[in-house]
């Protein structure tokens, strides 16, 4: 059984690196799913040389927190947007159209 | 419930009562000012006409909201079937020439300018909230309009997986695709913005 695992853990060792393009892939892909054993360590590996992906975890995590936070704040009617005026009068007018032809 | 515990439809108050709500709701899904007034138009006018299906068991807003969301996702199809040819652009790669190099043997490496500068995405300091909100927003909307909608019905709507696909008539691994391009362009829309 040993022998098995080890001769496991030597494919996956020597599986190529993965290059920025799919360990950024695979960082947003972690957002959703969970890694299968075999992605998870290319990524690690890749991150373990490269402080460009490393940064962008970090940013993709931050940007998330960012995006969260904006929804909330919209949630709650935080943001602010106004129908414009002009547009209100409109849709008014066609409202009281519809109710009046009926 | 008892009847008069039920809600009941006043169309003519409509504008006054939930215009700036559904027209707030609306604009962070489309991102277009005129897009987003006239989905509350459209809301209001389908509302009318099915104000008999109106049980009152929701709230006159609630109902409103529901058939707007409708709405908000016809126009994410109507996006999506225009640009039909690039949904197989989407199936075969992760690469993408905006972002990472293609000449061997960097291929796959970071363009220069497109990966991460900064150590943090966000400004030293205290967080001006307004200002976040408004480089998110712009970076949203900056977004191509297919990969908006992924990304919007993902983090704003938060909706499953399955929902985003069915909705979109795409496959998961589009999805994952579309997600990953939505952040790279994201991620660099706002440190750019930071750094301006």
């Amino acid at each position: 059984m040993f022998r098995k695992m080890k001769n496991h853990m030597m494919v996956f060792m020597s599986r190529r690196m993965i290059a920025c393009d799919e360990a950024s892939f695979l960082i947003s892909y972690k957002e959703e799913n969970k890694l299968g054993f075999k992605k998870w360590w290319q990524l690690k590996m890749h991150l373990l040389s490269c402080h460009l992906c490393v940064k962008y975890a970090k940013q993709i995590q931050q940007l998330n927190h960012m995006v969260l936070n904006y929804r909330d704040a919209c949630n709650s009617s935080a943001c602010h947007h106004h129908l414009p005026t002009e547009a209100g009068k409109k849709i008014q007018k066609v409202i009281s159209r519809e109710l009046h032809a009926k | 419930m008892s009847e008069d515990e039920t809600y009941a439809l006043e169309p003519q108050r409509w504008v006054e009562k939930h215009g700036d709500y559904l027209f707030n709701y609306a604009i962070v899904r489309v991102n277009d000012p005129e897009k987003a007034a006239d989905l509350v138009q459209e809301t209001f006018l389908a509302g009318l006409k099915a104000k008999d299906n109106f049980k009152g068991l929701s709230t006159e807003r609630t109902w409103l909201i529901s058939i707007l969301k409708r709405k908000i996702i016809d126009t994410y199809r109507k996006q999506y079937a225009s640009r039909e040819s690039s949904l197989e652009d989407f199936e075969q790669e992760i690469t993408d020439g905006d972002f990472y190099r293609t000449e061997d043997p960097f291929r796959g490496h970071w363009l220069e300018g497109s990966g991460p500068h900064s150590h943090s995405l966000m400004p030293e300091g205290e967080l001006e909230q307004g200002e976040l909100m408004q480089i998110i927003q712009w970076c949203i909307s900056n977004l191509p309009p297919n990969l908006a909608s992924a990304f919007i019905m993902k983090m704003i709507d938060e909706a499953t997986s399955e929902e985003v696909c069915k909705e979109l008539e795409i496959t998961t691994s589009n999805l994952w695709v579309m997600l990953h391009r939505a952040r790279l362009k994201m991620r660099k829309c706002v440190e750019t913005k930071w750094l301006r």
